[in-house]
């Protein structure tokens, strides 16, 4: 593996670990916005956005776009969150040059009035279609009611009402706010040609106009209020908590790794056998996000109603019991065990390694190799881990709960 | 890419597979058990799947925590779970540390525990899954679709039935558990970073006295098929339909993929230019091919709000229906592609790799290499995929819809 980088005149930058014996290639434009760099006028916009970078440039129509991938046989898509918008594509290695003309060509759309109200109607759906997944909602409202008042608060799908009010002209304010070349980061894993990306991404985006963009990072201060959502057709309880992390920026995000897998892995954690040992609950698990400049633990349980009282009882039990005594060796040990095993697996791919180095540039302007990633992973001792716990107090955690249950 | 691929037999049944993968540290392994939901008594439907919670939760030596520390210790990514054909055992880990896996997967299907005391939270661990569908009207659909589509219980939900699960006791399935996994027709493949003589001589040291005779074979009856709709007051109106085609050992299999790729492969896709890209109606709408021993299927699904569930059912059956009028040679050439590039990428994965080792054993009883598949796809013509569409015709569907309101099928 070995890992270059530079920068256009416009700012753009490229970034690449190039590792020769993989027999795929892949390849990301990291754009820094996202929900948190929307105003209420515009809920919804970066991602609305994301899908009409799909619907053509001056170059090729909509339906270009997607032949060209397919044609390519590209394993592609896009995802927005509340602060990156991602357009990547998994290739054999014969269409590198091609994959990059192609994401850098509709990284400039033309945002075609017709177009914009056809995928209006598929955005409006999707909004449909996350109302009928119980777990997506909670984390979304939880969101809302953690960060009130900071911008990660913002709802990244929008509302149907901020969507239909939206205009054609404000997503192009939006995007000539935002999309600056100094703002992107492609970022490439696999077996890449490095010279021939900094020369097609060159060609590319050459043009791209640099300007100034900003983003308000002001300080988190978590809400921790209770809410219970009562929806009478629901058969199950969903509860998720959250509290405060270190950020993406932040030293202590190995550690805060390791704490989220002790509390709340899939298996062998805390969570697992106060909760799904028992069968208290049927779901429960505890993951860390790392954000820009915040952070956050998130939890979550399913439960039936009538153990769900019981359920976030234990839940917050395991918290403040962490807080006070922190994490065994064994525990710890186990914990790098699973993370170490699980990002070497991953890496494997170069597409599973793509969002580590895209978004470690993007946030961090670093890169770590994944040996050196798991040997910091392992430096990390119990008392750090336990000192976490006491410096972001899990206890004091926002809960939403969304089911039959009118209170818990 | 230089493919090693390895084949052993053990005298009670079991078949061991193996690749050998360069340039990775990883070694994944898959033992299938044909010991699936399919094979439920039908009083005791739901079976399997309680079983592959069950078996967890103690084995050998160790009790469920001891297991479960074990497993976390050596870093494996693993999994129990249970299908139509078989309960699975996956997992993926460093190479280095298989071995001292193998000794606890063995544990866990030779000897699991299966205790009174674990009985009863592995059994409510399922009947919670099957509860929360409700809340998944999605899920629920693709998966009351298969129950209708396919012969009577290959396609059975793998939960059973609420009534199914409570009556369920722990001796009785404990005595069902002891004589449904047993060697015969297991297969164990193993893809990565591995050391196939010493793995071989350590299967047949952990495995070569497994002795247990299987579950008894099924009786099949006829698929109950038909349109069914689940009146609910969703935001969606959730749309599935099946229609029949040829299983995985056909040699029409690679026909049937590419009209796949064709119908569903990206985003120019028919199904995805003319439901989502010219008309807005769906945001997920899709369909894909599965397939048992002896029966197959491809399966649509298409999500849409309420207003657009009639439109977006007629735009997608058209379009199922629409593809015996032709391919054209462009968009064949992307389909071969897409189809040659994800075979490719998936063999960069330890645990696709296995996966897929175990698949063509069941299927076709020999591994296939990257090249056979790759010179399969190329030899396919857009006449072989019309001739595919003509014998398996986008026709006699099973429905199943779930919504605040049924659909008109008449036209189907």
């Amino acid at each position: 593996m070995e890992f270059k980088q530079t920068q256009l005149s416009n700012g753009l930058q490229v970034v690449g670990e190039i590792n020769p014996s993989a027999a795929s290639l892949a390849a990301g434009f990291f754009v820094r916005t996202g929900s948190r760099d929307e105003t209420p006028e515009i809920s919804g916009v970066s991602h609305f956005l994301e899908h009409m970078v799909f619907k053509g440039t001056d170059k090729r129509s909509p339906f270009d776009v997607n032949r060209d991938f397919d044609t390519m046989g590209a394993r592609y898509n896009a995802f927005t969150s509340e602060e990156s918008t991602v357009f990547y594509g998994a290739v054999v290695p014969e269409f590198q040059s091609p994959l990059i003309d192609l994401l850098g060509d509709i990284l400039r759309p033309s945002l075609r009035g017709e177009d914009f109200d056809m995928e209006k109607n598929v955005i409006l759906d999707e909004i449909a279609r996350y109302e009928d997944q119980p777990q997506f909602k909670v984390y979304e409202k939880l969101m809302g009611q953690f960060f009130r008042g900071h911008p990660l608060g913002n709802n990244v799908l929008g509302s149907p009402e901020s969507i239909r009010a939206l205009k054609r002209d404000d997503m192009q304010a939006y995007f000539d706010r935002r999309y600056s070349a100094g703002n992107v980061v492609v970022a490439a894993t696999g077996n890449i040609d490095f010279d021939l990306l900094v020369a097609d991404v060159e060609k590319a985006c050459r043009r791209w106009k640099h300007f100034e963009v900003t983003r308000d990072t002001p300080p988190v201060r978590g809400n921790t209020d209770q809410t219970v959502i009562a929806d009478a057709k629901m058969v199950h309880e969903n509860i998720a908590l959250m509290s405060a992390a270190p950020s993406s920026q932040d030293d202590d995000r190995y550690a805060a790794q390791l704490l989220a897998a002790i509390i709340g892995d899939s298996t062998g954690s805390r969570l697992y056998y106060a909760l799904i040992d028992p069968a208290i609950a049927d779901q429960a698990s505890m993951s860390f996000d790392g954000m820009d400049q915040a952070g956050a633990f998130i939890t979550f349980v399913s439960a039936r109603p009538d153990r769900a009282t019981e359920a976030l009882a234990i839940t917050r039990g395991v918290l403040a019991d962490f807080c006070k005594s922190g994490p065994s060796e064994a525990e710890l040990e186990a914990a790098k065990n699973k993370i170490a095993s699980g990002s070497t697996l991953k890496g494997e791919v170069p597409m599973g390694r793509l969002t580590s180095v895209g978004l470690g540039w993007v946030y961090r302007h670093e890169y770590v190799p994944l040996p050196e990633q798991i040997e910091r992973l392992f430096q990390v001792s119990t008392q750090e881990v336990a000192e976490l716990a006491r410096l972001y107090d899990l206890s004091a955690a926002s809960v939403l709960a969304l089911g039959p249950r009118e209170s818990l | 890419m230089d493919e090693q691929f390895h084949i052993e037999h053990l005298p009670n049944g079991v078949t061991l597979l193996g690749q050998s993968m360069k340039d990775v540290s990883s070694a994944a392994v898959t033992f299938a058990v044909p010991a699936g939901s399919a094979f439920d008594p039908a009083p005791l439907a739901g079976a399997a799947a309680v079983i592959s919670e069950w078996i967890m939760r103690g084995a050998g030596d160790r009790d469920t925590r001891a297991l479960n520390d074990a497993l976390d210790n050596l870093g494996c990514q693993h999994d129990a779970s249970v299908v139509s054909e078989f309960v699975q055992l996956s997992s993926a880990q460093l190479g280095r540390n298989l071995a001292q896996a193998m000794e606890i997967f063995a544990d866990i299907l030779l000897r699991p525990r299966l205790e009174a005391a674990t009985f009863i939270p592995a059994r409510s661990l399922i009947l919670q899954d099957l509860q929360s569908l409700d809340d998944e009207p999605a899920r629920k659909a693709v998966m009351m679709l298969r129950e209708r589509f396919y012969p009577s219980p290959l396609g059975r939900s793998i939960y059973g039935s609420v009534e199914s699960l409570e009556s369920l006791e722990a001796r009785s399935l404990e005595d069902y558990a002891r004589n449904a996994l047993g060697p015969c027709g297991t297969i164990v493949a193993v893809a990565g970073n591995i050391d196939w003589p010493a793995f071989v001589d350590q299967a047949a040291r952990l495995l070569g006295d497994w002795e247990a005779p299987g579950p008894a074979a099924p009786a099949v009856t006829a698929a109950a098929a038909g349109v069914t709709h689940i009146e609910r007051d969703s935001a969606q109106m959730h749309i599935t339909l099946g229609h029949k085609a040829c299983p995985a050992s056909d040699e029409r299999f690679y026909a049937a993929h590419l009209a796949e790729t064709v119908l569903s492969g990206g985003m120019s896709s028919r199904l995805f230019t003319h439901v989502r890209e010219e008309r807005g109606l769906a945001y997920h709408v899709s369909t894909h091919y599965h397939s048992l021993k002896g029966h197959a299927g491809m399966f649509t699904y298409a999500g849409t709000v309420p207003e657009k569930g009639q439109e977006t059912l007629d735009v997608t059956v058209r379009e199922l229906k629409r593809i015996v009028e032709g391919i054209a040679d462009d968009e064949m050439h992307r389909a071969r592609t897409q189809y040659k590039s994800a075979t490719v990428m998936a063999g960069e994965s330890t645990s696709a790799r296995a996966f897929a080792l175990a698949g063509d054993w069941y299927h076709l009883g020999r591994l296939r290499t990257l090249e056979e598949t790759i010179a399969a796809i190329d030899a396919v013509s857009i006449e072989d995929v019309l001739d595919y569409v003509r014998e398996f015709p986008a026709a006699d569907f099973t429905v199943m819809t779930i919504g605040p309101n049924a659909l008109d099928t008449s036209a189907l």
